[in-house]
């Protein structure tokens, strides 16, 4: 029997430096890996959309109430003869854009003050927290429509009604982790190595939060885009010749029970757009999330 | 969306900081902690109203519109705007306007609005009940089908991983969507259900809560519970379809995630049945996560019902709301959200405060 | 599975002690789990037989496999693993019988105590009607509360497990076990998360228990402390086989597979030898994911050869109902048993001339000051937390109330005490990670405090690597990064770790590893003193010995001071000079490793004394539990649990202060009523 203090080098043959956990069932992983293609795939369709457009999505360009199929028209014509997927297409533009734009703007301002609130603590976390348990407590989609009619209809004012009830989300979000993180025993260890405050929260916490605040906002992908849409359905979008999905379907409803494809594919394209927004996101969570 | 369950914070401030004089009367009760925790939560209600209040009265300030010319049209002269706005009291300073405009809150004063030119107050009471009805029939719904696919999904049958993809793809369609595909669906093609309004029969029971499946029963007319019943189910199924999911997902978890426990591996070690460590000991731990998400979901199906109010031509607040917009009648706007969101307080209060009757760790 | 396997290392174990057919039979148990693509051979062919009454000890470290076989008999295997064998009890198969047969033997027969009590009790239903569950009926739940010593039952039966102490929720535990007189309990590990006066008095309860009712235990183990005291029987198991089985005292006493005796050997009792290294058993249990296809102890066995690594052992009789499964001649391995160790530098603790405790000479008042230089002077600290959760009122919570301790330069010194004593709270002031309310902290120089984490996982920030992590201290100071590389690499490698682990994460490295790592970041500038926070609490035994061994070694060669905080006198004896005593928030008694662990003289300390479990010892268990630090007992905060306490001991202005007896100068005690020998 070796005595104390031997085991510089392990007996076996193994690696001193053991490989990290081995990946879980592939399939799963595939799955993930196909969310996340299917993001990418999304994003470039957007980008692209006004090239992929057949038509000018703002003129009409043949018969009006063609059914989807018809001569030129794959999903179909509007009521004065504009190209439905066309205008499909430019809304779905619109709609993931604004989405990932909130999403964007939300994690940032979130993720600071999430940051902030949850480094420092003491009474400025308390502040910070308090104002965003406010908006927590109340309904953000409701909110949402209160702020857009203050400022006038309109993408713009809509983006920024809907940004300022989401970001507090990622707030609580990072902050929390940030709390978790700050009761480790590690943020101590870097405390006692004399590390300085900013750089403990730069490099000893933000890292641990990123992912779970990179998760949450993959997964609000769907929920912000059915939001952004039901806002605009209610006609807080962009005024009436504009594309945008949530408004050709409401402006069409009238057309529902003869012509009903044109209320219906803005409809479905929501839906397949929110629906990549959840597999991704889905997918983004099985990659990231460690739990 | 699932995102969501992680931030179910509760209703965030809290701290009843009452003065010592007052500290001392209240000891013996609020030594129960049943009562603090009740007393806590309805001072957190309270404050966050006030603020939604506040926050209501700051963007009615930040909007461009001059309440005084939108009151009196585009054609008025600048004089009578400028005699508009004093009797309005727009000139005062901004904290008086405040206190005033709270203080007349809770005497049901929201202001004049400027499409009916009516209070405010008034036309939100004739349009509450019906709104009432439907969104309170979309959250009961809601819970049940949340609990049906929870149970459905975490079952061993074939049809399971189908159903799991069915309920994705429904909770990724907007509720306008469900709306029309019922209609098209359950209306155009079978012809089984109506898709518009709250009732076909006219001589309906006049009162007295506005509620119509309540209001029949009271009078004895089955024909009218029952129309409007019928008139209920797709405006309601629309609403509470995607929320559902939610909820049926967070309380799928929970219970797998219960049910793995310790304390479960305790009860089998006692030789309980499954169905006993079930209902004895899984049940009531794994509610608290459900039960938070349905006070979540209780924001997105308020606005589902502004949006689903159009579609099925139910005549709530959301047709007020829908004809409001087009108008910038923000006072009409803003009582609708002040209604709301007062709605998803008392409703997420109600969720806490059972949650703390569930779960003898809050209040003990 | 190979076919040597299930031929191999069946451990057949001797006939009943008793007359009569066993409560529980093990036969040639496989059990393997599937995880990420992997095949986890948890249990690779185990035999064991429990008799009636009997208390059968499974002792072994993390992975042996010995809580899988528990939950094996208890026919509660969760993940849905591949099994072979059988596991019965009673007569039927846990394995293979249905579930309704399964769940009545569980039922009528078994009884199971898990070990952490508060997730293992329903946090929502109230204790009682947890228990009726169990015994049918509240006058049987009282009666079962009244057994195993829970008092004021009737109480009790209506409080939540939340609001019960953590020895009375295991007592709740045990009452729901024995409920219905079963023939078998299955106790995974069902001490480790209590107190050490607690868990002597959960012992004593399994014992009496036994004895009258009658029902056998199978006791699960990582302690060979607590298998020592209790048990009539050991299984020793090692990657999933029963290395050695047998009567407790010959087991552990004459140990006949070299896996037991080198485990004896790291082991700590408060009669280890102090002037040596501790002896630890070099690398770490083999992946269950690849198991060794002959002997499994053979990687780490320093009587192995290439005959042990082609089939495993089979088992032999070495005595009577003694089997082991080594190739090896029982009289090799008595000799490897008995060989006394090469000479090496003595282990932690030993004083060397320099550092000798000059310290405490008696005055009258507190630890008194000392001439030469300190490394860390603390008088006098206060320290209140306000606590509350929920909906709860905030309430003080008492951590240190006036604690004075002068740790000279080069000394070590250990604080135990049980939990809420506050000796982690006086670790962190001195560490400067939080400020007292009161008192004064002086660091004798500069070179300041490093700390040493309980949890050495968490104290590593997962996403840095080693090196950055090591290197921080001096990146603050300001040294060049190649100057730091080489001075990460040299703290690396005085902690016996190669240069290349200064790329890993955290994540990457071994429980033992990362401990390294935690005293190379601590040490890459030498500080003062040199804090310890249960460094080994974590570990098992083997990995343990060589940590202490490490801590004594860096100290004398970095001559630093220590302060080594733990809840374990076995421990604190051999890595300290003195030992500090502390109860609620006050030092209690302080004084050389010596006087304190055999020379107790506070009734405390002679209760923690005689709880340590060990061979042969058959403690008083000490009454009671600790106060809670949110309502200390007025005057001496032991009084409660204290044998010698008369009335005046409860004098709200009583001031217990440590004092000296007339004579010593070493050793001063907090009690009023000292028996003066």
């Amino acid at each position: 029997m070796a005595i104390a203090e031997p085991a510089v080098v392990p007996p076996s043959p193994a690696p001193v430096v053991s490989r990290a956990g081995r990946p879980r069932r592939d399939l799963t992983r595939l799955q993930a890996w196909g969310g996340v293609g299917l993001l990418v795939a999304v994003t470039l369709l957007a980008l692209l959309a006004k090239v992929v457009a057949p038509q000018d999505p703002l003129a009409p360009v043949g018969l009006p109430l063609q059914p989807p199929g018809s001569a030129g028209f794959p999903l179909g014509s509007d009521s004065i003869g504009r190209d439905v997927l066309s205008r499909v297409l430019v809304g779905l533009q619109l709609s993931w854009f604004g989405a990932i734009v909130v999403i964007a703007s939300g994690l940032l301002v979130g993720g600071i003050i999430g940051l902030v609130a949850g480094a420092v603590g003491g009474w400025v976390d308390t502040v910070l927290m308090r104002f965003t348990d406010l908006f927590l407590a109340l309904p953000a989609p409701v909110l949402a429509i209160a702020v857009v009619a203050a400022l006038g209809p309109g993408l713009r004012n809509t983006l920024l009604a809907v940004g300022v009830v989401w970001w507090p989300f990622y707030a609580r979000i990072v902050r929390g982790e940030i709390r978790t993180l700050r009761a480790r025993p590690h943020v101590e260890a870097a405390r006692l190595a004399g590390t300085g405050g900013v750089r403990i929260a730069l490099r000893h916490l933000l890292p641990g939060a990123v992912p779970a605040a990179v998760v949450a906002a993959s997964l609000d992908v769907g929920a912000l885009v059915l939001t952004l849409a039901g806002l605009s359905f209610l006609g807080l979008g962009q005024p009436a010749p504009a594309a945008e999905l949530g408004a050709d379907s409401a402006r069409n409803l009238s057309y529902l029970l003869q012509q009903w494809w044109i209320p219906v594919m803005p409809g479905v394209a929501v839906m397949l757009l929110a629906l990549a927004g959840n597999v991704a996101g889905d997918g983004v969570r099985i990659l990231l999330d460690k739990r | 969306m699932s995102a969501r369950g992680a931030v179910t914070g509760g209703v965030g401030p809290a701290a009843a900081t009452a003065g010592p004089a007052a500290a001392a009367a209240l000891r013996r009760v609020t030594g129960v902690p049943l009562v603090r925790l009740l007393a806590k939560r309805l001072v957190a209600a309270a404050v966050i109203v006030v603020a939604l209040a506040t926050s209501v009265f700051v963007l009615q300030r930040l909007s461009p519109l001059d309440p005084a010319k939108a009151m009196l049209g585009p054609g008025a002269s600048a004089s009578a705007v400028a005699q508009q706005r004093a009797k309005l009291g727009l000139d005062d300073p901004f904290a008086a306007q405040l206190g005033r405009y709270l203080v007349g809150l809770p005497q049901g004063d929201l202001g004049m609005s400027y499409r009916t030119r009516r209070p405010v107050m008034t036309d939100l009471g004739a349009f509450v009940p019906a709104t009432a009805e439907l969104a309170s029939t979309a959250i009961v719904l809601a819970l049940l089908l949340g609990i049906f696919f929870a149970v459905s999904t975490s079952l061993r049958w074939p049809g399971a991983s189908v159903l799991r993809g069915v309920l994705m793809a429904g909770a990724s369609a907007p509720a306008f969507l469900l709306g029309i595909g019922a209609i098209l669906v359950f209306y155009k093609q079978l012809g089984w259900l109506p898709a518009s309004g709250r009732s076909g029969i006219t001589d309906l029971p006049g009162g007295p809560t506005g509620l119509l499946v309540l209001d029949g029963l009271l009078a004895g007319r089955f024909d009218v519970v029952s129309d409007a019943l019928k008139h209920l189910v797709l405006p309601a199924l629309a609403i509470s379809f995607g929320p559902a999911v939610a909820i049926g997902r967070v309380l799928r978890t929970s219970l797998s995630s219960e049910e793995r426990s310790d304390y479960a591996r305790t009860a089998r070690a006692k030789g309980l049945t499954d169905g006993a460590v079930l209902r004895r000991h899984v049940l009531r731990n794994a509610v608290g996560p459900a039960l938070s998400m349905t006070g979540l979901q209780v924001g997105l199906m308020f606005a589902g019902v502004l949006v689903v109010e159009q579609i099925f031509a139910w005549p709530g607040i959301g047709q007020y709301t829908a004809q409001s917009i087009p108008v910038a009648d923000f006072p009409a706007i803003a009582g609708v959200t002040l209604l709301l969101g007062i709605g998803y307080v008392v409703i997420n209060t109600v969720v806490d405060i059972l949650q703390g009757l569930a779960d003898p760790r809050i209040t003990t | 599975m190979s076919q040597d396997d299930t031929t191999a290392a069946v451990a057949t174990a001797p006939p009943p002690t008793e007359a009569g057919v066993p409560v529980a039979r093990v036969e040639d148990l496989h059990v393997t789990f599937r995880r990420a693509g992997a095949d986890i051979q948890a249990i690779r062919g185990v035999s064991l037989e429990v008799a009636p009454g009997e208390i059968v000890g499974l002792v072994g470290e993390s992975g042996s496999g010995k809580s899988v076989l528990g939950l094996s008999l208890l026919g509660l295997l969760g993940g849905s693993p591949r099994t072979s064998g059988r596991a019965v009890v009673r007569g039927t198969d846990m394995l293979t019988a249905g579930a309704a047969e399964r769940r009545d033997v569980r039922r009528l027969h078994l009884g199971a105590v898990f070990q952490d009590p508060m997730t293992s009790l329903n946090p929502t239903m109230r204790v009682g009607r947890q228990i009726v569950e169990a015994a049918g009926s509240q006058d049987e739940a009282v009666r079962l509360l009244t057994a195993v010593g829970v008092p004021d039952p009737a109480r009790r039966l209506r409080a939540y497990p939340h609001e019960l102490s953590g020895g009375l929720r295991q007592r709740v535990m045990i009452a729901m076990a024995v409920a219905g007189t079963p023939s078998l309990v299955i106790a995974d590990e069902p001490t480790t998360a209590l107190d050490v006066t607690v868990q002597a008095q959960v012992l004593g309860l399994v014992r009496r228990l036994r004895d009258e009712i009658g029902c056998a235990f199978l006791l699960v183990t990582h302690d060979l402390g607590v298998a020592a005291q209790v048990v009539d029987r050991v299984a020793v198991m090692y990657a999933g086989r029963i290395t050695e089985v047998g009567p407790a005292d010959e087991v552990l006493r004459n140990g006949a597979h070299p896996y037991g005796v080198a485990l004896m050997r790291s082991r700590l009792s408060l009669r280890t030898d102090r002037d040596t290294p501790l002896l630890a058993l070099p690398g770490s249990v083999p992946s269950p994911a690849r198991p060794e296809p002959g002997c499994a102890f053979a990687p780490r066995c320093t009587l192995a050869g290439p005959d042990c690594t082609t089939t495993p052992p089979v088992p032999v009789e070495v005595a009577p109902g003694h089997l082991a499964a080594c190739v090896r001649d029982l009289a090799e391995i008595r000799a490897f048993a008995a060989a006394v160790p090469a000479e090496e530098p003595p282990a932690a603790g030993t004083p060397s001339a320099a550092t000798a405790p000059a310290a405490a000479t008696a005055a009258g008042t507190d630890d008194a000051p000392v001439e030469e230089p300190a490394a860390v002077r603390v008088q006098n600290a206060y320290r209140t937390y306000s606590v509350g959760s929920g909906i709860g009122r905030r309430r003080p919570l008492q951590a240190l109330r006036g604690v004075s301790l002068t740790v000279a330069r080069g000394e070590a010194v250990a604080v135990v005490g049980e939990s809420g004593s506050g000796k982690s709270t006086l670790l962190r002031l001195v560490a400067g990670l939080e400020r007292a309310d009161g008192g004064t902290i002086e660091l004798g120089s500069a070179a300041g405090a490093q700390m040493v984490f309980q949890d050495s996982g968490a104290s590593l920030t997962p996403w840095l690597t080693i090196g950055e992590l090591v290197g921080e201290r001096l990146r603050s100071a300001g040294v060049p990064r190649a100057e730091r590389e080489r001075r990460v690499a040299e703290a690396l490698e005085l902690v016996g770790l190669p240069a290349e682990v200064a790329k890993a994460r955290g994540i990457q490295l071994s429980g033992g590893q990362r401990q390294r790592v935690g005293l190379a970041r601590a040490t890459v500038v030498p500080p003062e003193i040199l804090l310890c926070d249960e460094p080994t609490s974590a570990l098992d035994v083997s990995l343990a010995a060589s940590v202490i061994n490490l801590v004594g070694r860096l100290r004398r060669e970095l001559d630093m001071a220590v302060l080594f905080v733990t809840h374990d006198l076995s421990v604190a004896r051999v890595v300290a000079d003195r030992i500090a005593v502390m109860y609620l928030g006050r030092i209690v008694e302080i004084g050389t490793a010596d006087e304190i662990t055999h020379r107790p003289r506070h009734p405390y300390t002679q209760a923690l004394v005689t709880a340590v479990p060990d061979l042969g010892v058959e403690p008083p268990p000490p009454s009671g539990e600790p106060a809670s630090p949110l309502d200390p007992p007025p005057g001496c905060a032991f009084h409660p649990r204290c044998p010698r306490a008369t009335a005046s001991c409860s004098d709200p202005g009583l001031d217990p202060r440590l004092a000296a007896q007339p004579g010593e100068r070493t050793r001063l005690t907090a009690c009023i009523n000292l028996e003066v020998s």
